[in-house]
């Protein structure tokens, strides 16, 4: 089934890179023009999910493909050229964060500190009917479900801007614990405090959201 | 001295806990268990914490110890998971979520930048 917005990840049936790159330069496909046609929207579209700011997002996106306009020489044709696209704005979006951490502090630790008191009783126990559910369907099924990515968007958007930002760094960039503390000046203590408020809220949103609207 | 009262907690029909207080003997051994490992309060931020870095092999077997009795840590432990399994694929599937698309000004600015860098 075609996907709205676009094509997947995948680069199709295997041919050599090198036969990918003559083909592609051959019928003029490394025109950078087309990939604003192509890929711009949803190179946009994540960049706003990341920073949340429109022109932040367009500024990222211009970067981006600025960058693969200069190393297009060195696109190995291993990954799809939307994914090598994105492997760029990854990194550019880190580059984005690093700066700001600079600039400003990352650390929230105000955020969510109290929101889920009501799941546990004084003791520190769950209260048990309030406790986890079981989630069905597994994750690799979940996968292809476009309501599911909708969802998980929406609840992303209603965490708190720094609490969202450390978890999409660790989780969705996947870049390690070290490294995002010291790209954004915090401590590791509290990057885990707030990784731990950001996976308790989004959780949280998932289940009553996703998880128990399907029951 | 009067004693506190537990907060009443009723197990609801889903608790699947392989260690549950309906006999006397189980209810010594669910009290021993939650005794000797730390509570859900705690434990959900320690398994937020092994997404991160490694724990200690001594609290790593308080978990395991604390599932036996709790099914509700063990689920959320299992949901962390999932939540990194199913994050780490969010951006290949950005074109299956609805939101705004490049404007034409910012389409025709990115072009004229792509053929002056």
């Amino acid at each position: 089934m075609e996907q709205p917005g676009g094509a997947p990840f995948s680069s199709g049936p295997a041919e050599s890179p090198a036969a990918i790159i003559a083909a592609m330069r051959g019928r003029g496909q490394t025109n950078p023009e087309r990939w604003v046609d192509e890929h711009g929207d949803l190179l946009f579209r994540y960049a706003l999910v990341r920073v949340r700011r429109r022109e932040v997002a367009e500024d990222l996106v211009q970067e981006t493909l600025l960058s693969a306009m200069r190393s297009r020489e060195k696109f190995a044709g291993q990954s799809s050229e939307r994914s090598w696209l994105f492997g760029i704005l990854k990194h550019k979006i880190s580059d984005y964060f690093r700066e700001l951490g600079r600039e400003t502090s990352f650390t929230d630790l105000e955020s969510l500190a109290d929101e889920f008191s009501e799941k546990f009783v004084p003791e520190g126990y769950w209260v048990h009917v309030k406790g986890p559910k079981e989630w069905k369907p597994e994750a690799d099924e979940v996968l292809h479900r476009a309501e599911f990515w909708q969802t998980m968007r929406n609840c992303l958007d209603k965490l708190p801007e720094r609490i969202a930002n450390v978890f999409m760094l660790r989780e969705m960039e996947e870049l390690e614990s070290k490294e995002i503390c010291s790209m954004l000046s915090i401590s590791e203590s509290n990057l885990w405090v707030m990784l731990h408020r950001a996976r308790m809220a989004l959780r949280e949103c998932l289940e009553i959201n996703w998880f128990n609207r399907e029951k | 001295m009067a004693t506190k009262t537990p907060t009443p907690n009723p197990r609801p029909a889903d608790d699947t806990s392989l260690l549950q207080p309906h006999g006397w003997l189980q209810k010594i051994l669910v009290w021993i268990v939650s005794e000797a490992t730390p509570k859900c309060r705690d434990v959900v931020r320690i398994l937020s914490e092994q997404m991160d870095h490694e724990l200690p092999l001594i609290t790593r077997w308080k978990l395991r110890l604390h599932f036996v009795a709790c099914c509700w840590c063990e689920r959320y432990m299992r949901q962390l998971h999932y939540l990194r399994e199913t994050a780490r694929h969010f951006p290949q599937h950005i074109g299956e979520v609805q939101g705004p698309a490049l404007s034409p000004e910012a389409r025709l600015r990115l072009k004229r930048v792509l053929n002056n860098p």
